[in-house]
């Protein structure tokens, strides 16, 4: 393997990586308080687009994580810096709660779509509208295309199907700003002062988390919990730099073997 | 030549396979509306020495429902003339021993009713319209994603239609939602599936060469039928958009002269006349005495993805 150069930040999941749903993966609150004992930054991204940043950290600190908000990168965050810089006015497809993170952004007389995950919008009737829009020109701006993720009675269809349809709908391509894009990586590690080969991310999704951040430059470590099924590794090229049981054990890994 | 393939081809013409919604009527409230002229056309049609089948993606109904609503709009059609996808679908699951969970309209059901649904090992999706809730879809996914061998088969592959309330999305946009989801390739039934255009040509026993497809949608219709080497005719109600001649492979020609001038090319047996104004177009078929050659001229859009030098012949000659 060649030498790569010391490793300054690590990137970690939240959704399938350090819990699930309402429960913690079993031990991951005394491996992250190891980690943080090294000397690397830590960020927490994700692509979740229900929740504004605050209800992520009221979650994560009822399970004892230590965690602030600054650390804490979403999806959300990336979209709303989009649609302020191109000064839109968007129909936004998002849960309740994530439209939080939106206050203050105009969105009468749309002309723009953002779309997260959002099964309540996901109807005939409101996809309809979004199509409409977008066939008459709106730009289409997707939170992530994830395909499905994992609950607690089985899988279920994420956003990607919904934009994925969209785009085959009115023949135009959506503007991705979530993972597995190259630029929410790079957004991620803007204030570490940190490039790209000196980061390493955690997560479940083998394409998402792991094949997103290696495309752009980083290295992956792929945890077996979450949305993980067998077999995820090998979806990807290259492969994960380590595919492991779960977050605990990347920790261990990543102390043992690139600090 | 262009014009000389085009006359070749009405002189060796043995039938005709119609489009049905956005030719012959627009859908929407109630039973939907008739295109003008439609009626007319498909009588005269059926008068002449031609065979002709009615070819649709339609599943928001059985074929016999369909059919009488077709009557009620003034159409003489019988069920044996129309091809829809799910009684393709249905000799499909036959043939490959394969139970469906259906994402259907509750209306196309009874033509399943002959299939056995427990234990489903494949996925059917049609144009569902308002049964495409997230729910609904959430279960066609979790069936898929919990077979060994996934399979899809989606009942035509439509972007939208046009009722009268507006563009619609089709089953076209779920079938690519649940192939993304699942990572697999959905088998399309009905238009533009070869498989389907060559059952209607085995029923009118012609060869492809003999048959002409006239529809509103330039892939599925107009695309999938020359595909199979039939010939193509677009026309310009229903879903239809000009914007479709502004794209790339259309780039050459400027504007489609939005005049009322009208063109009609004389082949031995029967004249298309086309009226051009703005987006309204109508097809029509009269039966005319034959005028002298020089006042013949290409129609049609003849194919696709586009041969860009007869369609700006066709265009300069407006």
């Amino acid at each position: 393997m060649a030498a790569r150069q010391r490793l300054k930040a690590v990137l970690i999941d939240l959704s399938g990586t350090l819990h699930i749903e309402d429960s913690a993966v079993p031990g991951a609150q005394e491996a992250l308080s190891r980690l943080r004992r090294a000397p690397v930054a830590v960020r927490f991204v994700t692509n979740t687009t229900k929740e504004c940043k605050r209800t992520l950290l009221e979650r994560l600190c009822r399970l004892d994580f230590d965690i602030q908000e600054r650390e804490i990168f979403t999806s959300l965050s990336a979209a709303r810096g989009l649609v302020e810089r191109r000064a839109l006015r968007p129909l936004l497809l998002l849960e309740h709660s994530a439209l939080e993170d939106f206050s203050g952004i105009e969105t009468s007389d749309p002309n723009a779509v953002v779309i997260g995950l959002a099964p309540e919008h996901f109807n005939y009737e409101t996809l309809n509208k979004a199509f409409r829009l977008v066939l008459e020109g709106a730009p289409l701006i997707a939170i992530h295309k994830a395909r499905y993720y994992k609950k607690k009675d089985g899988l279920a269809l994420g956003p990607g199907p919904f934009v994925t349809g969209l785009e085959y709908a009115t023949d135009t391509q959506a503007t991705v700003v979530g993972k597995p894009e190259k630029t929410f990586f790079l957004e991620a590690l803007r204030d570490l002062d940190c490039q790209p080969e000196e980061a390493i991310m955690i997560g479940d999704d083998a394409r998402d988390d792991v094949g997103g951040a290696q495309n752009s430059g980083m290295l992956g470590i792929l945890v077996k919990t979450g949305k993980y099924r067998a077999g995820d590794e090998a979806k990807i090229s290259p492969q994960p730099h380590l595919t492991c049981e779960n977050f605990p054990q990347a920790v261990d890994h990543i102390l043992q073997h690139l600090v | 030549m262009a014009e000389m393939d085009w006359k070749h081809t009405i002189r060796d013409l043995k039938g005709v396979v119609l489009d049905m919604c956005g030719v012959l009527y627009d859908s929407g409230e109630g039973d939907g509306v008739a295109i003008d002229g439609s009626i007319e056309a498909v009588k005269r049609l059926k008068a002449s020495d031609l065979q002709l089948r009615f070819c649709t993606n339609e599943t928001q109904a059985t074929r016999e429902k369909f059919v009488a609503k077709l009557g009620r709009l003034g159409f003489d059609i019988c069920v044996d003339e129309v091809f829809s996808p799910a009684p393709a679908a249905v000799t499909i699951l036959k043939e490959r021993g394969l139970r469906p969970h259906l994402l259907v309209h509750d209306d196309v059901v009874p033509e399943f009713d002959a299939v056995e649904k427990t234990d489903p090992n494949c996925v059917i999706i049609g144009d569902a319209a308002d049964n495409f809730s997230y729910q609904n879809l959430n279960k066609a996914f979790q069936v898929l994603i919990g077979l060994e061998k996934p399979v899809l088969f989606s009942l035509g592959r439509g972007r939208y239609y046009k009722e009268m309330d507006g563009l619609k999305l089709d089953v076209g946009v779920y079938m690519k939602a649940l192939e993304y989801a699942c990572d697999v390739e959905a088998e399309v039934v009905g238009k533009p599936s070869p498989v389907f255009f060559q059952s209607v040509l085995a029923d009118m026993g012609i060869q492809p060469s003999q048959a002409l497809m006239i529809g509103d949608d330039l892939v599925n219709d107009v695309g999938g039928a020359q595909s199979c080497g039939m010939r193509g005719l677009l026309v310009k109600t229903g879903k239809y958009s000009y914007r479709w001649c502004l794209r790339p492979q259309f780039q050459k020609v400027t504007a489609v002269t939005p005049s009322a001038a009208a063109h009609a090319f004389m082949p031995r047996r029967l004249s298309v006349a086309t009226s051009l104004s703005d987006h309204s177009e109508l097809f029509m078929v009269t039966e005319e005495k034959p005028r002298d050659e020089s006042s013949c001229t290409d129609a049609c859009i003849d194919s696709v993805p586009g041969d860009v030098t007869r369609l700006t012949q066709w265009v300069q000659n407006l």
